[in-house]
């Protein structure tokens, strides 16, 4: 299915529309500039009716408590106070001013535009985010192509659609495409109509769309990132049983599929036998988090197991063999290498856990500086400043509690940078 | 292979009495992979069963998930045909048979039909529900539907998916005037294929009011694929009152096959619906959050077992289906053997990492 033009049509029917597209675009940018009011007006009377329950139909497919905690997140971050407040944190003042006058000098006037066009490759491993990326680039008053994961339910198109039902004029500024996933023509088309491409993904997905722009075109990447969680001297640090507990219910709750997921616990250490003896206490803790998380269904419980045990054959396949050092549980597994590399966990609730000793931070980070967000800490208190300040030296952009490694912080920056500014432009005209 | 050929070749497709032969021929195909498969010796390995001494019962056989053969592509000795799943966003397992394997799949084929009544000597006309065969089609489901028109003589082969180009499409209205032409004829007509198209050819009859009296004898037969079989099972019966209503065909006529191309077992529904476990294959339902065994009548992930075929380690092979197993002892069809019922599928392979993340929206493109 394809939205264009506030329809939908046949997915069949593309090609056409991207020509269609093509000549549409230069008369749009002609027009009077889309105000964000209007965008989070819309957002707003949608965040009403989700309350209200009118969605409830959309959202069967989630778990009860899934759509529980979707509403209260609704309810606070798609409000009116809390997207104006999201404008000015993420933008600044966007009033246009003139320079100071300096002689010999013009002054100008300074503001900040849209790019023009964006075209979203969003991921499918976050539900609502294909609509959220969307949404960032309608605040900015840019025009939108999205083309959505081949995961996707038909949720985002449903919710996007709402959007123009609310304020019609937003139909000029969203085209939706469901391409296949093979359709590179059809993708290297859509980025030939746009000023700026904004991916989701891993680094091989980013390097292909690298390779798919034009030369131009400016590329938004959010790429892939590896969360970890920094374990020193816990047994002098205060409430470290709770703590451990909270990282375990992370685990559970997220098993590991984000970019803020914790994948290795790291012990601050240089004996292996310390890490062997955390890992041996973190098991039953990890366990019982994964069995209080468990849900009856069926359906998702045997995929988790398949997946974790397709990940299992996976490892035996590879080069290195682990299998002494797996400590395993009930839907849940411990893994202890001897490594200190960050690397991707076989997920699913199968942490790793590895040596780091405090001296080795900084080589580890750098050495893996690409992939660094979210670091999650457990240390006493008068350590906590000190580990915090080196982590962020090295890269790392969230520090947090073990719990929250994957929560939201309202005012939070994305990967070190705000999504609505990478969506604008400063422009200077002389006055 | 000499206990493959001997389990290929029993005379009873159903007989539970051949236990011990069928873990020995489960044994000799292990002993072979494992010797002639690098990666499923690591993976044997890994799982701490390092010869067939360590296998009691056709349990402790190393289970290898179809997910884990859609990302990975085993290779075991030289093999004659190789037949891909018809799997969707380019992840499809590769099975290569060589030419014992599809010796024993013939045997076995003829065997089943044959007790079904489906292989007969009557010429048949057919109309496959499926894709007319093509070069460019190397799925199973291409191949296994056509070969079934092949169990009576055939008059004629109708093939409702036309290689066009661009691509597949189906032709409801060739089968129609098709249809027109076969009632008055004297040859059985046979269906073959995927139940959802034959579904949608039947509610196009009822639509547009058509209904005809098939010759004696024709018969649907339904395959293609578990996932079909599992989506289409809630509207069975408007299926079997839609078959006679418009094609006059009853419900003892209309047989369902399936199987998967990583395990190419022909499982047939018997007079009661029922798919009843032939001897040459075992099947363990495991529990779905530790894959332990747990036995008939509860619902856990399938594990398929058969020694069939050497060019590939699909000795036990673990589906993404969710089934039941039931004891077979009290159908009234006489078959003794256990049943199975697919009940559902595990949750939709949607699990997006970021490191998966967009790569699957550009899967092929290479720059």
């Amino acid at each position: 299915m394809i939205l264009f033009d506030g329809k939908t049509y046949e997915s069949s029917e593309q090609d056409r529309l991207l020509n269609e597209l093509e000549e549409r675009i230069p008369v749009i940018l002609s027009k009077e500039q889309l105000s964000p009011e209007v965008v989070i007006d819309a957002v707003e009377q949608l965040r009403v009716d989700l309350l209200k329950g009118r969605f409830d139909d959309l959202l069967t497919a989630f778990p009860e408590d899934t759509v529980e905690t979707y509403k209260q997140q609704a309810e606070a971050l798609l409000s009116k106070e809390h997207l104006h407040k999201k404008l000015v944190t993420e933008l600044g003042n966007t009033e246009e001013y003139v320079t100071d006058k300096i002689d010999g000098f013009s002054q100008i006037k300074v503001k900040k535009m849209p790019l023009g066009v964006l075209f979203h490759i969003a991921a499918g491993n976050m539900d609502f985010l294909p609509a959220y990326s969307l949404a960032e680039g309608l605040m900015t008053g840019n025009i939108n192509i999205l083309k959505l994961p081949s995961a996707d339910n038909g949720l985002s198109l449903k919710l996007i659609m709402q959007l123009i039902e609310y304020r019609p004029e937003l139909k000029d500024y969203i085209y939706v495409f469901d391409t296949a996933s093979t359709d590179i023509q059809g993708m290297r088309k859509m980025a030939e109509l746009s000023n700026a491409i904004s991916v989701w993904g891993s680094d091989m997905a980013i390097e292909a769309v690298r390779g798919l722009a034009p030369t131009g075109a400016k590329i938004i990447e959010w790429g892939q990132k590896l969360g970890f969680c920094y374990v020193s001297k816990p047994g002098e640090s205060a409430d470290a049983d709770a703590k451990l507990e909270g990282l375990a219910k992370h685990i559970a709750t997220t098993k590991q599929l984000l970019c803020s997921s914790c994948q290795i616990i790291y012990i601050d250490t240089e004996d292996m036998n310390e890490v062997k003896a955390f890992a041996e206490r973190f098991l039953p803790i990890l366990e019982t988090a994964v069995n209080g998380n468990a849900t009856q269904e069926i359906g998702i419980r045997a995929r988790d197991t398949l997946v974790s045990y397709t990940q299992r054959l996976k490892s035996y396949l590879g080069e290195e063999d682990r299998r002494d050092n797996v400590l395993r549980g009930k839907g849940c597994s411990v893994i202890i290498a001897e490594d200190s590399a960050l690397e991707l966990s076989p997920m699913m609730c199968n942490v790793l856990v590895k040596r780091l000793p405090r001296k080795d931070i900084g080589k580890v980070l750098y050495a893996h500086r690409y992939h660094l967000q979210t670091a999650g800490l457990i240390c006493p208190d008068e350590d906590r400043k000190s580990i915090s300040e080196l982590f962020v030296q090295c890269g790392l952009i969230r520090v947090t509690e073990p719990k929250d490694m994957s929560a939201y912080f309202p005012g939070e920056c994305h990967d070190g940078e705000y999504a609505l500014n990478r969506y604008m432009r400063i422009v200077n005209i002389e006055c | 292979m000499k206990l493959r050929r001997k389990l290929f070749s029993s005379k009873d497709p159903y007989d539970c009495t051949k236990q011990q032969l069928f873990l020995d021929a489960c044994k000799e195909n292990f002993n072979h992979l494992i010797n002639n498969c690098d990666d499923y010796k690591k993976i044997c390995e890994g799982l701490d069963i390092h010869s067939s001494e360590d296998i009691k019962g056709v349990e402790d056989i190393p289970i290898i998930p179809t997910m884990l053969m859609k990302q990975h592509d085993f290779r075991s000795g030289r093999y004659m045909v190789m037949a891909t799943s018809s799997g969707t966003s380019g992840k499809k397992s590769h099975v290569r048979f060589e030419f014992g394997a599809l010796w024993s799949a013939l045997k076995m084929s003829i065997r089943v039909t044959r007790y079904h009544g489906i292989m007969t000597a009557k010429p048949c006309r057919y109309i496959v529900m499926g894709y007319k065969p093509h070069r460019s089609n190397k799925t199973a489901v291409a191949k296994t539907a056509y070969l079934t028109t092949f169990l009576a003589p055939a008059i004629s082969r109708k093939f409702i998916l036309k290689h066009t180009s661009e691509g597949y499409k189906p032709d409801f209205e060739s089968i129609v005037e098709a249809l027109k032409k076969y009632e008055k004829g004297k040859a059985p007509v046979r269906f073959m294929g995927f139940p959802s198209y034959t579904f949608f050819l039947f509610r196009l009859l009822e639509e547009r009011g058509l209904s005809f009296k098939l010759p004696k004898g024709s018969k649907v037969m339904l395959g293609g694929g578990w996932k079909q079989f599992y989506q289409e099972a809630a509207d069975k019966e408007t299926f079997y009152k839609l078959a006679k209503k418009t094609l006059n065909i009853d419900e003892e006529n209309i047989v369902e096959f399936f199987g998967a191309v990583e395990h190419p077992i022909l499982y047939t529904d018997c007079a009661y619906h029922h798919f009843h476990v032939p001897v040459y294959s075992n099947i363990v339902i495991r529990d779905p959050d530790t894959l332990e065994p747990i036995g008939m009548e509860k619902t856990g992930l399938v594990n398929l077992i058969s020694p069939l075929c050497k060019a590939t380690p699909i000795l036990s092979i673990m589906t993404d289906d969710l089934g039941i197993l039931h004891d077979g002892a009290n159908c009234p069809c006489g078959v003794k053997s256990p049943y199975l019922e697919i009940v559902g599928r595990v949750a939709p392979d949607d699990i997006k990492t970021c490191a998966a993340g967009a790569a699957d929206i550009l899967q092929g493109v290479k720059v």
